[in-house]
Order: C-alpha cells, then structure tokens, then sequence
C-alpha cells in the first residue's frame, strides 16, 4: 500500500508506503503506533466472551437506562464513526465529548471569543519567512513537522530553511528550540502576558511595558516585535504549552489578538498543533451535526454547549453521569483522580482495538478494527484538510462505525422512534 | 423542618422550602424562581425539572413545604448539585441555607439572592438587576457573558464573603461585584463599564479593558498594557481603553 | 406509492402553464403523465402547485460554515421544531446540517447548491452535503485565484485550462466553475488586493479580466451545465458597481444556445454608487439595465435581511475589512495556491443607513431585472437566512408590504435609492420564475423547475390561489408561502402543514467532461505542483463512491 496516511499525529503524514505492518517513512512515533500491538481478542461483558450482538445488546441497554450517558473518545478514529457517535448521543440524551476538551478545547474558546486566523499547512511550507513555535516541540510530538511542513520545507515561494526565521518560544530549551534562529525562553504562566507586551509595543505603547515581562527583558521583546513585523508572511504554531498553562484559553485568545494585530501590517496565521490524528474530525463532525465541537449535552433532545460542566473530566468530577461509553481512548489512564474515581462507580462500555487502563474498568469491551489499516474512513488533518485513511488489511474485527450502526439501530428501536 | 425566619422579614415565615429527598444520580437542572412560591401547592409539586435526560415533578427530588403565598424560596441542605436556581429571576427573594450548584441567579433582573455556603460557576452570570451575596466561596467565571456573547453583566450587585474562581466580570457593562476575600485570575477582562472590588489577592487584572473601575485590596498583576498614573493604572492601551485599575483604600 | 396530486392550480411557467387546475401525477420519483392505479391522492383544490425551489447560491456546506458553527455558539441556542423521530435542529441564521434540509423543505424548496468550496477541503464539503437530508444539492469548487488557473490564464493557453478545470471537477466531484474576487485572494497573501479588473496580480502579472474570460473561455468550449459562476472583485466597497458593470459585460464575447455563459452573483453586495460609507447609494437601476439588455448573463439578489448574519466567503481581503469595520471576531483561512476564505459575524441594522440603502439595493434589482434572468438569494448565510425567502417573495410581489417595511428602514433610502418610487409588483408566476425556473436554467438542471414530463418529482403546494389573492394582503401570502401545505421530494411527501414529517436524502450532482480532454496536456505541470502541495496527488480529491448517493452528469 502506497500513499497511505499515518494515523498517529495530527499531521499526517499521507505518504506511507506499507508491506504488511513494517511502513516506510514512518517517523518513530508512528512506528510505534504501527508495530504489532497486543489486541482484544473478542466481546467481554462482565468478565465473559460473547458474540459482538450480545455485547451491543447489553450496552445499548445500559446506555438507554442512564439518565445522562457520557460518550467520549472519538479523536483516534474516523468521521463517519463521530457522526454515529454524535446521533447517538442525541438519540439517548447524554453527552458527546472527544480527546479536544482535554487539550485543544482553550483553542476553540478563545476562537468564539475573536476567530482564527489560520491557513494550511501548505502556507507554511510555500510562504512563511518567519515560523514561530510557542510552547510546542515538534521535534519530539510531530516528528515530521519541520521537514514536511514548517522549518525546513521547500516550498514554491520559500525555498528551504535558510529562508526562514524560525523562533522558538518555551519554558526551557526544548529539541525544537536548537532548530532556532531565536530562543526566547519565558517564565512558566506569562504567556498572556507576553502576548499583552507584544500588542503594547506594535501599537506604539512602548510606555506600558515594563522592564521585564514574563522573564523577557523590554528590549529582548522589542526585538521580538520587530522581527515579526518584519516577515512578510509569518506563522505562529502554538501547543499544549500554550493551552496547558495558567488562563490557558484567554492566553490564546490573547495570542489571536497579536495576530489580528500582525495582519495590520503584514501578513500571519496562527495553527494550533493538534494531537491524535483526527482530533480536528471529532470537532467538526460535531459542529454540523449538533452546533458545537465538545461538551455537548443533549439531555433536553437538542444540543447545548457547557465546556464547565460536560466535558468529561467535569460531567464525571461533578457526577453529572451515569454510564460511559469510550471510544478510542484511555481516560482511565489520562484523567485526573476524581474523575477517574466516578469512571469506576458507573458501568464503562469500551469500543478500542487496543486494550488498554481502561479496558481494566470497563463492563464491556467491544474490540474494534484498526482505523487505517483494517478499516477505511475520513480523517482531518492538523489543519482540517481531510484525508481518506485506507483499508488494506481484512479483518474479522468490526469496525468502529459498524458497531456504533448496530447500537444506533438498537437505539433508535428500543426508543420507538 | 422550616428553619429559623429569615433576616429582615419581621419573624413572619411565609415561604417555600426545599430539601433534597434523595441522592442525586445526576445533577439536577431546577430553573426555579420566587415566584414559583406564590403558585397552588399541587402546582408546585408538578413543576418539572431536568434530572438527566428525564422530566420528573419537583416533589420526586425533593421535600417541599409550603408556608404563605410570598415569593420567597428557602432552600435547605446541599443544593451543590442543583443548577439554574433562580434563573432570570425579576422579583422575591431565595435563601440557600448550604451551597447551590452553577448559574444560579444567571441572568438575573431584580429581586435577591442569599447563598449562606458556597456557590459554583457562572454565579449572576449576564446579570441585569437585583442583588446576589455569598457567604462562603464561589467557583469560576463569576457574572461572565455566556459564551459567544458579547455583554456581560449589566446591572445589580454581587458580594462574595469568602475567595472566588478565576474569570470575573468578563465584559462587564454595569453593576457592581464586590469579592472579600482572594480572587484567582483575569478580573475584569474586556470591561467596559461598572465597577469590581476585590479586597484580597488576585492574578491577572484588566485585559483588554475599555472602561469601568477595578479596585484591588492586595496583591495583583496588572497586564502590560497599563500606563501608570497617580493612583494606579489606566488602560488596556491596545484597545485604547479608559479603564482604571486601583489600590482599595 | 404513486403520488396524485388533485385539483390544484398549477403554475409552470417553463411549460407555458400559468393557473391551469390540473392534477399531477408522480411515479418512481419522476413526474409522469398520468397513474391510474395503486396512487395515493393529495386534495390540492384550489391551491398553488409548483415545482420545488431551487437555490442556486448558499454556503450550506463545508469548512467555512463549520467553522461558521463552531465560532458562533451564540447563533447554535436556538431550536427548531421538527417531529418526532426526527434530528434534532438548532440555528438562528447559521444551522446544523440536519436543520439545513428540514427549513429547506419547510419552506418547499428541494434543492440548493454550495457555490464555494476549497477543492483542498473537499471531502469536507461532501461529508457535510451528505449530512443534509431531503433536498438534492451540488458543490462548486474555487478556481479564481489558483496558481494552476491564473498561469494558463497568463499564458492564454485555454487549452490546458480545460484540461485543469476537468481533472479539478473529477477529483471535487463539483458541479461547476467559481470565481471569487480573481485574483484578489492571491494578492491578500501578502495583505494586499486587486481593485479593477485591469490591476496585476503580484507574482503572476496576469489580471482579473484574463482570468474571468480565460474562465468562460474553458467552461463554454467545454459546455459544462452551469456558466462560469462569478463574485466580483470590489465586494463591498462603495462605487463597486462599475467593477460589477464592467465584469457583466465580458460576456459579451461569447454565446451559448441554452443559458447564460457568466453568472454574477450576490450582486447586491456589488452594487453600490458613491465613493465613501457617506455618500454610499444603489447603482441597482443602471446594472438592472444592462444585465436586462445582456442576453448571455443572469444575476442573484443577494438580498440581506435585517437581523443577524454571518458573513462567510473566500474574499479573504474583504473579510478582514470587514473585521476592522464591524469590530467583530475574524476567522481566516489561506489556503495554500489555492484559495482562502475569511468568517466574519454582522448585524444588518435597519436604523442603519447603509445597512438601509443595502436592503434597498436588493430589492430593486428584484424588482427591476427580467424575472428569466435574476434568482432570489441571500447569499446565506452572507445576507441573513435562506428561510427568509418567503419574506422577499411577499415583498416583491406587494408593494404594500414594502411601504411597510421601508417605514422601518433609515430614510437615507429615499435620497440613495430608487426603491421608494418603484411601484410594480412581481406576480406569483414571476416569483416561480425567481425560485424554480431561472434557478434551474442557471444550473442547467433540466429536470428541475418545472412539472413537464420526466421532471424531478419534487412539487411544493401552497395555500394561495394564483387566480386570486390580493397583493396588499401580505400577511396572507407570507403566511401561505412560509407553511407549504405539501413539500414533495421525489414523489415522498417530506413535509404537511409547514412541518417536515419525513426524512429522505437527495443526490450530489456533479459533472464529468474528461471525455472532452485530456490530462495529459497538464501532466507535467500537475507533477511539478504537487512537489509544493502537504498531500500527495493519490490522496487529493474524492471518490465517487465514497459519497451516499452521487448524480454524474455528463456535460454535453
Ligand atoms: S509525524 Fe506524525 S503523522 Fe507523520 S509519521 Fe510521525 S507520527 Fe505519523
Ligand atoms: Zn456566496
């Protein structure tokens, strides 16, 4: 199989050559994703092996019964998987979370509070002069980033790395920061605040900045300031670094202001580095079907939107649920204790190829296909350009959408509708 | 049992009370005002709520008792997980013996509203009018916009004895807040008018501000986008902002 | 089941049919002479029939709108009613893609078209489409302002260009060409834009006047369906109409038996007079003119609604002034040697006086260009809701209604506009004629627009009679052209009494003329420009078959 996409990272990757499970060009990240894993071997309700109806049956009869069933995961698997997933949370009356409330969601609010202005991958690998990264380390989480896209890419306008000005902004010296032309190292929990500095010096408000800000000398930011408005096409890459820290959302939205700013005088875009490969997917599918991206409560029939109070972490901290059904994702071992206390209180239905913390506390685990190899589907890359990951492996494993169709049928029967 | 009369009646007890009869399974979305006080009994007792994804009457969840037809609500025990009491509120009175859950008093427009424990998210959020005051503590996002929304509180007043969240009185056109104790991060942000006191500690104050008053009692960090004057800061120069940032006396 | 549609009073304008009570008869999705047996029977006495509406211009699909959703949770609050067993459908102006087919239908319209998509992010655009259900629907892709077109435009090589606009319509599964501001989007890469036809564009010295008649160029020696679709460069701006003009009469060079060769759209929002916001006026008069005495061309409203709006196009440039204008959250997409797209919320404002002379501007150039030659639009979500459709019939076809209406407008109009002095009224055939038959014409969809033999079998019945109803009561007929009695989708009643009862789904029309050249001819520099694309040329585009119901046309 040539031209396959890699469903690790949300970059990518689309040009993977398989022969078998060994693929070529695949960074170490996505070989690791790729090499031979352990698997679920069948159906488990309770301890025992049933058939993949039975243990639909059974969860389908949880999920009916719950005053507010939480479904959450969808990140690591294909849109026309999300789109069930999303019906059927309506169809229920529950909630629909992804893997976006636990480390993009701050993107998203500080998008409804002034936009984004984004652009493609692309633009960075043909047009960037100036490359930015703040608070992430592609090095290390997008292994392929910097060749592929963003620092040394050769692209149609800017031709390579000595091209570029690539800016590294972090708490420490991280891999990416020794690609730098420049190292701005900050003090953890001053991004805002920065980003307020920035705005004050590019708007001739010199005079509100103090001496020091965030770590950052006055002048060392002046500097800053001055590159950026020298680019003639810039983009800022930001990462959990960024949505991770002290006001983690108005820190973006504050970085969104020094970009509209930017665009006063030349050009920028900003791009959040999105984790698992189809993050981007599990928000926009959401988005046409109900409204919203994440933390989507249908309770009363119809969608609402309550990031403080259903997204995962906060519907089971605030045991505002009462089943959970997890597809494609290890809360168990990734939530905070609270949560992860209330996940074990309630019956778990898990859809994962893979077993994982959470297979341990679940009450069904159904085994699912692996999504680019043994099943096919839509997928969003970082940047939202969609991709087809491919099938080319047969399976005796059901796929994600066919086992969320099953439920859904069964749903929507039992629900007389 | 009713408890004791509420300050500032006259010892006369004509009110509403409830108490929670069982152990919520899931929260409970009460949109219940005062005036839900001065209905018939039975009335009362049907009133719907949201438990889960279920409609269930008012006397399922809880113990209700009524005493007088005045538009006073009494709410006993742990309201922790009941949300949107007192909802758009305009009249009348409610007293939460212990603590009530999230956007309790959300767009509120008169009347008053008593919390003698804690309160949750989105106190007085997109309030209007009326006044609201917490004994103990109070969780994030303290009278903000919902989200999407470009006005924030309005009008009325908000007192919290004890420390609030972080987030408070984002876009804020009118009213007061007032918090006693600390406060956590970004106070006042893209304000426009009205003015917020908080006599402890707070993180980041003023953000893109264009006008109103914040008054800081301890310690803070002002963004930098502030010009310094006399008696404190005027800002946020980036949105050519008026708003002023000051010691509290 | 056959469908028997009794007694109505049919209006047809297409087939010479203007209030004859006849019946229609539907079988297998398709109008049919005439069913004798097993035919469930409709009662239409005395009622409107008509073909299903057509929309020929909204943004119901894709990377913007969603984008639009996911920025705007203000506009997600509100609900809609629907039945039982139905999605559930949110939205004020911007809707979820279930809500999109159900206010379709609930207003008797059967099909609409996404004139805008990325062809990047086009598997996007076709998952949303997918999800819309009832009405039939279509996807134009974007070629103003990429590399590939304004190259072979420079170097006139039509040739090539046709090459280049199959191969794009095979792998987007489109329906046809798209053009915003050419050239413009290019130059906002480096913050910049063109602003007349004859500027360069930077890095390719080629100007928006080669890249539309290269266009049209392409798509008449192709002979695709629908015309070269146009939004003009200047969107927006005062004095704007002498682009707008100027782009109208290119057409002027080419002929095409069937329709038009340029379509311009939205061109409301490009017919203004003046040279600042002061002294902002309606050029509608002169355009209505010569759009009126141009054969080869045909126009939408692009009519704005007083309310709530969010501004969605890839006039990147545009978007960002009116970011700056408004002072209203931005989104932003540049997309690499392609296109862009910019999302910016709006409040038309009737206390407002150019929001005023706006409302004004559309209205006379529904009231004054040939109902054969101008569709109803509002661009949606650009001018406010497609569901206000209704609204802009009644007002166009009572003059009642519009003094009532203007009454509540800034009175800037009187002096910026004609609308106040117009007194004619469109009939109810004219307005068939504005949402089904031009529409369908403009498309070049045959089997939609009309009840002839072999149509599509999506009817809409209303509770107005054609032979009588009185224009001055508009309340009436608002009232009958918003609650269709029936909405037919291929022979399945979709919607009683204004409220949907039924879901079905309807096809993606797309257009296939590789058989009319050949990609050879672009090889190579296909080749060459995937070296700069992030995707690889095997992963670019969509299968048909990954798409529920795809309709091939084969133009021709
Ligand atoms: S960079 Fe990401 S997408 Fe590309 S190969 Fe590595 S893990 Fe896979
Ligand atoms: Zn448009």
């Amino acid at each position: 199989m040539r031209n396959a996409i890699c469903t690790f990272c949300g970059n990518a990757c689309d040009d993977i050559e398989f022969d078998g499970f060994v693929g070529k060009n695949l960074c170490p990240l996505g070989e690791a994703k790729f090499s031979a894993k352990q698997r679920i071997e069948g159906p488990v309700v309770n301890g025992e092996r049933v058939s993949y109806e039975e243990a639909i049956d059974r969860a389908v009869e949880i999920l009916v019964n719950a005053k507010r069933p939480l479904l959450y995961g969808f990140a690591s698997t294909v849109n026309e998987a999300i789109r069930l997933g999303v019906i059927l949370a309506e169809k229920l009356g529950g909630i629909y979370d992804q893997c976006s409330s636990v480390c993009h969601a701050p993107s998203t609010l500080a998008m409804i509070e002034e936009g984004i202005p984004g652009g493609t991958l692309g633009q960075a690998k043909n047009r960037a002069d100036v490359v930015v990264f703040w608070g992430c380390n592609p090095v290390e989480a997008h292994p392929r980033h910097p060749s592929r896209y963003s620092v040394m890419a050769k692209g149609f306008l800017t031709k390579g790395r000595q091209y570029r000005h690539v800016i590294v902004v972090d708490v420490r010296k991280t891999a990416t920061a020794y690609l730098a032309t420049e190292f701005y190292q900050v003090k953890p929990g001053y991004d805002y605040a920065i980003f307020s500095a920035l705005r004050s010096i590019i708007n001739g408000h010199e005079d509100a900045v103090p001496d020091e800000v965030g770590g950052v000398s006055r002048e060392k930011l002046k500097e800053f300031a001055d590159i950026l408005v020298n680019g003639k096409y810039g983009v800022i890459f930001y990462g959990l670094g960024l949505t991770h820290t002290r006001g983690s959302d108005r820190s973006v939205e504050n970085l969104v202001k020094l970009v509209q700013t930017l665009n006063r005088h030349t050009r920028y875009i900003i791009q959040p580095m999105r984790g698992h490969f189809n993050v981007v997917g599990a928000s926009a599918v959401a988005a046409w079907e109900a409204g919203y991206e994440y933390a989507i409560d249908f309770s009363r029939g119809h969608s609402r939107f309550f990031p403080s109070e259903f997204t995962a972490v906060e519907a089971l901290i605030r045991r505002d649920c009462d089943a959970a059904l997890i597809i494609a994702s290890d809360p168990a071992a990734h939530f905070p204790k609270r949560a992860v206390e209330r996940l074990t209180e309630i019956p778990v239905i898990q859809i994962d190829p893979h077993p994982n913390i959470t297979t341990l506390i679940a009450d069904i685990v159904i085994p699912s296909a692996l999504v680019g190899i043994e099943a096919e589907g839509t997928i969003y890359r970082m940047d939202g350009i969609p991709l087809r990951v491919k099938k080319f492996k047969e399976t005796e494993y059901w796929s994600d959408y066919e086992i969320l169709k099953l439920m859904l049928d069964k749903v929507i029967r039992l629900k007389g509708e | 049992m009713a408890s004791k009369p509420v300050a500032g009646y006259g010892g006369v007890i004509i009110l509403l009370v409830m108490k929670p009869r069982v152990d919520f399974e899931v929260n409970v979305e009460a949109e219940i005002t005062p005036e839900l006080a001065a209905k018939p009994f039975e009335e009362i007792k049907q009133f719907k709520v949201y438990y889960g994804n279920r409609l269930v009457p008012l006397e399922e969840l809880f113990e209700i008792e009524k005493k007088g037809d005045d538009e006073i609500l009494i709410l006993e025990g742990d309201f922790s997980r009941v949300k949107w009491i007192g909802k758009s509120m305009e009249k009348g009175e409610v007293v939460i013996k212990g603590d009530i859950g999230a956007h309790c008093g959300a767009f509120m427009k008169g009347g008053k509203i008593t919390v003698e424990g804690n309160a949750d998210d989105w106190l007085g959020a997109e309030m209007e009018g009326g006044e609201i005051a917490v004994r103990g503590n109070t969780g994030n996002l303290v009278a903000c916009p919902y989200w999407g929304n470009l006005k924030g509180m309005k009008g009325g007043r908000i007192t919290v004895y004890g420390n609030a969240g972080n987030y408070i009185g984002e876009k804020m056109c009118g009213g007061e807040i007032e918090i006693r104790g600390d406060a956590g991060d970004f106070v006042g942000t893209e304000m426009k008018d009205g003015k917020i006191t908080i006599h402890g500690n707070c993180g980041y104050v003023g953000g893109d501000m264009k006008g109103g008053e914040i008054f800081i009692g301890g310690s803070f960090e002002v963004v930098p986008a502030f010009i310094k004057t006399d008696d404190g800061f005027i800002g946020d120069v980036n949105v050519k902002g008026k708003g002023k940032v000051k010691a509290l006396k | 089941m056959a469908l028997q549609i009794k007694n109505g009073i049919v209006v047809d304008p297409k087939n010479g049919i203007s209030g004859e009570k006849m019946d229609i008869f539907i079988k297998d999705g398709k109008i049919v002479e005439e069913v004798k047996k097993n035919c469930r029977v409709i009662d239409a006495t005395g009622k409107l029939v008509v073909a299903g509406g057509i929309d020929l211009h909204a943004h119901i699909a894709g990377c913007k709108i969603n984008t639009g959703r996911a920025m705007r949770p203000e506009e997600m609050r509100f609900v809609r009613r629907k039945s039982n067993g139905l999605r559930a459908a949110v939205g004020r102006t911007l809707l979820t893609s279930p809500a999109i087919g159900y206010e379709y239908a609930k207003m008797g319209y059967t099909t609409a078209v996404d004139p805008a998509t990325p062809s990047l992010y086009v598997i996007h655009t076709h998952e949303e489409l997918d999800s819309i259900p009832i009405i039939d629907k279509a996807t134009l892709p974007l070629f103003g302002n990429w590399h590939q077109v304004m190259r072979y435009s420079a170097d006139k090589d039509i040739e090539k260009l046709k090459s280049f606009v199959a191969w794009v319509l095979e792998r987007t599964k489109g329906y046809g060409v798209k053009l915003v501001n050419p050239g413009g989007v290019e130059a906002w890469m480096y913050g910049g834009n063109v602003h007349t036809l004859d500027d360069a564009v930077p890095g390719f010295g080629v100007t928006p006047r080669e890249i539309i008649t290269s266009l049209i160029a392409a798509v008449e020696e192709l002979n695709l369906p629908h015309s070269a679709h146009i939004h003009c460069n200047n969107l927006g701006m005062p004095g704007n109409y002498e682009t707008t003009m100027e782009t109208i009469k290119l057409a002027k060079g080419f002929e095409n038996r069937d329709r038009q060769v340029l379509h311009v759209t939205h061109v409301q929002f490009n017919a203004y007079t003046g040279s600042s916001w002061r002294d902002i006026g309606s050029g509608a008069e002169e355009i209505a003119k010569l759009v009126n005495r141009i054969e080869s061309v045909t126009i939408d409203m692009g009519q704005p609604i007083f309310g709530h709006a969010t501004t969605m196009t890839a006039d990147c440039p545009w978007q960002f002034e009116l970011h700056k204008l408004a002072k209203a959250k931005w989104c932003n997409r540049d997309i690499e040697l392609e296109t862009g797209g910019g999302i910016v919320p709006y409040v038309y404002r009737a206390k407002n006086a150019v929001n005023s002379v706006q409302w004004a501007t559309g209205l006379e150039l529904g009231l004054l260009v040939d109902a054969d030659k101008i569709a109803i639009s509002t661009d949606y979500p650009n001018g406010g809701p497609f569901n206000s459709y209704p609204y802009i019939a009644t007002l166009l076809m009572s003059k009642k209604f519009r003094d009532e209406e203007m009454k509540k407008a800034h009175p800037y109009i009187e002096k910026a506009t004609s609308l106040p002095s117009i007194d004619a009224e469109r009939t109810i055939e004219d307005i068939v004629k504005m949402t089904r038959v031009t529409p369908a014409r403009v498309l070049g969809m045959k089997n939609k627009g009309h009840l002839g033999t072999g149509a599509d079998g999506d009817v809409a019945v209303y509770d107005i009679n054609p032979m009588d109803y009185n224009s001055s009561n508009f309340q009436a007929i608002l009232k009958a052209l918003k609650n269709p009695l029936y909405t037919i989708k291929s022979g399945e009643i979709v919607v009683k009494d204004g409220d949907v009862v039924s879901e079905v789904w309807g096809r993606t029309y797309w257009v296939d003329v590789r058989d009319k050249t050949t990609t050879e001819l672009i090889e190579r520099d296909l080749e060459e420009y995937f070296n700069y694309y992030t995707v690889n040329r095997e992963n670019y585009g969509v299968e048909e078959r990954w798409l529920q119901n795809p309709l091939r046309v084969m133009a021709g």
